[in-house]
């Protein structure tokens, strides 16, 4: 099967667009994903392939975005349901944080909730502290909720697939910095990116980096930076943080003996320390140096595109961190 | 007049009786403690919930409120499976994860459970209907909730979307007046919640919930709506007999309203409707001894399921 050079925006289109052509029983709704096509793109065409009976565009009603995608998951839909920053998820808390996790649960199984939420995250350059954020260490602490991170657009579209098919919910999180990034993803319908198999997206072997979703190219370059003074790292990006592919951290660290997890949302109590508490606990033998984390600092995100960019780890800071833990 | 009238009546009257005779058993294993949890009691309300359950399809959707069992029943749940949850024992609906009413859930009527976050049910309704809508199942989704929920902001964004997308929707607001120990006067400026769904362009009804069959009449109407693709609503005016849960004792409120609420009593006016249509009072009588006997039974039944086992916790989280 051939493959195309598109963007992280198209991946995840088309993604979409083979599950609705492949299943009528997915449909999306959320604000502008129909004439429009999305406010960043990424629904275009979509309501004129698959018609406005299962591609809707509703009012600003997160509340009924997130419900509303429960409820027509209990009747035998697949919906899709796209809020248009993942701040927006947290207005609907209620929905997200309990009908959509424990509905199932709650009701000894009696139900599936195949529910995508699709939650385009990230500092993106001057939308400020209400639509800049990474939320996905909330979710990650709510049982119940599957949760994909993609850095490419082969990932957004194999991990979009997979959770369309999916028969648990999932949380969706885009990155709108990666949305025009292209990279070649396959024209392979049937080609999926299963949940829990973490990517090693470059080998080393003097310091594993475990970083995700937009993150994932600042570790690239900082790694090929230290790889010019013979420092050798290893990127590996989880893809889910629900499942975890814990084994693939493990048995990477195992080789390095050092680890440094890179992520944007704030640092207190977020989901890096979750995995650096984790790699104390089962690897402390392992380990010849402390486990560190890099993280957006614990502050609101400005919107002023100068002060934002002080708000996640830069390359600079991630060569000099992993300099410091290799020479430990 | 007529004798289809008394069969009608007779029925409803079975499932109110049904309704409340469960509740007493619930109500005494909460008295007892074993049952430790907390039971919202329904006395004075089942005439609403079973006559609007009267109109609907085994397959249509509810979803209840937590007060009170009777819609349980009313649309075809196994009592013993209700029994099962409040007991904590594996045979109930959950599997025993539930203790208590509120997370029922019976797929094969129609029965979708309930949260624990009241006006939840808004949005999860609207969900249900769109399913229904572009699946072509002819259901309609119902959703029961009572006055204080009809403040949460999810009426207004279920309710919006509802009417836009003419969902098969139908809404039954049991306005009792109390949310807890508010009157809903005080909190929400108002006696009356139908013109709220009016509003949103929902064909409403406003109905005497004491009188079971005035609340059929409307359902019946109401549900013709929704299924054709109006979405609809009904307000049924009642009474809260008992307190918020079953032990409060209502020290917010004056003894006059409650004797008042008892003298409404649902039961006791289709009775004397039913003598009215020529029941004799040994019909009338024998309806409420079998439902006793029912739910006795059925307790007894659910009895025999075992309790789970702390690994219980760990099974069905996910698909």
């Amino acid at each position: 099967m051939t493959s195309t050079e598109i963007t992280y925006a198209w991946a995840i289109n088309h993604a979409m667009d083979e599950e609705m052509a492949r299943d009528p029983r997915v449909v999306l709704f959320g604000q502008d994903v129909g004439r429009m096509g999305g406010v960043f793109g990424v629904t275009r065409n979509l309501f004129e392939k698959h018609g406005p009976e299962r591609v809707r565009d509703v009012s600003i009603v997160e509340h009924f975005v997130v419900g509303g995608a429960v409820g027509a998951a209990l009747g035998g839909l697949r919906p899709i349901a796209e809020v248009q920053f993942a701040d927006f998820l947290l207005v609907a808390g209620d929905e997200s944080f309990h009908k959509l996790p424990k509905w199932r649960y709650m009701h000894g199984g009696a139900f599936t909730i195949p529910v995508v939420i699709r939650a385009p995250s990230g500092i993106q350059g001057g939308v400020g502290a209400e639509h800049s954020q990474s939320p996905e260490g909330h979710y990650w602490h709510t049982p119940g909720l599957k949760i994909a991170v993609p850095s490419t657009p082969a990932d957004a579209k194999g991990l979009l697939k997979s959770a369309i098919r999916d028969d648990d919910p999932v949380i969706f999180f885009e990155t709108r910095r990666l949305y025009r990034v292209k990279g070649l993803v396959s024209d392979d319908p049937e080609l999926l990116v299963p949940f829990g198999q973490a990517s090693v997206r470059r080998e080393g072997s003097d310091l594993t980096v475990v970083a995700w979703a937009g993150m994932v190219p600042e570790v690239l370059a900082a790694a090929e930076m230290l790889a010019a003074e013979g420092l050798s790292i290893e990127v590996i990006d989880p893809r889910t943080l629900v499942p975890f592919d814990w084994e693939t951290v493990a048995a990477s660290v195992r080789k390095t003996s050092r680890l440094l997890i890179v992520h944007e949302a704030p640092l207190t109590m977020g989901p890096g320390a979750e995995i650096a508490s984790r790699a104390a606990d089962e690897l402390f033998a392992e380990l010849d140096a402390p486990v560190r984390r890099l993280a957006g600092p614990d502050v609101p995100i400005p919107q002023n595109m100068a002060l934002e960019q002080f708000c996640f780890p830069q390359v600079p800071e991630i060569v000099a961190a992993a300099r410091e833990l290799i020479r430990w | 007049m007529s004798d289809q009238d008394r069969a009608d009546l007779l029925a409803l009257y079975r499932q109110m009786a049904r309704g409340r005779a469960l509740e007493d058993r619930v109500n005494a294993l909460t008295n007892s403690r074993e049952f430790r949890g907390f039971f919202h009691p329904g006395r004075g309300q089942e005439g609403i919930q079973a006559g609007v359950c009267s109109v609907l399809r085994k397959d249509d959707y509810l979803l209840y409120a937590h007060r009170g069992l009777t819609y349980l029943t009313a649309k075809g749940m196994d009592p013993v499976r209700i029994l099962g949850d409040f007991l904590g024992r594996v045979g109930g609906s959950t599997g025993g994860l539930g203790a208590g009413t509120v997370h029922c859930v019976d797929v094969e009527n129609g029965i979708m459970g309930q949260g624990g976050t009241l006006g939840s049910s808004f949005t999860l309704s609207a969900g249900l209907g769109l399913a229904s809508q572009v699946l072509k199942q002819d259901r309609i989704a119902t959703a029961f909730f009572g006055d204080g929920a009809s403040a949460r902001g999810t009426f207004l964004e279920a309710g919006v979307t509802i009417a836009a997308w003419k969902l098969p929707v139908l809404w039954i607001c049991e306005n009792n007046g109390w949310a807890v120990s508010a009157r809903l006067t005080d909190v929400q400026g108002t006696d009356d919640i139908a013109p709220r769904a009016a509003a949103l362009g929902f064909y409403t009804e406003v109905v005497d919930g004491q009188d079971v069959r005035a609340v059929q009449a409307a359902a019946r109407r109401a549900s013709e709506k929704a299924r054709a693709g109006q979405p609809a609503f009904i307000e049924a005016k009642t009474s809260r007999v008992e307190g918020h849960y079953t032990g409060d004792v209502q020290p917010y409120r004056d003894k006059d309203d409650v004797a008042q609420a008892k003298e409404r009593d649902p039961l006791l006016l289709a009775q004397t409707q039913l003598i009215e249509l020529g029941a004799s009072d040994a019909d009338v009588s024998s309806i409420w001894d079998e439902a006793v006997a029912e739910m006795a039974a059925a307790e007894d039944r659910a009895r025999l399921s075992p309790e789970p086992t702390g690994d219980r916790i760990f099974e069905g989280l996910w698909a």
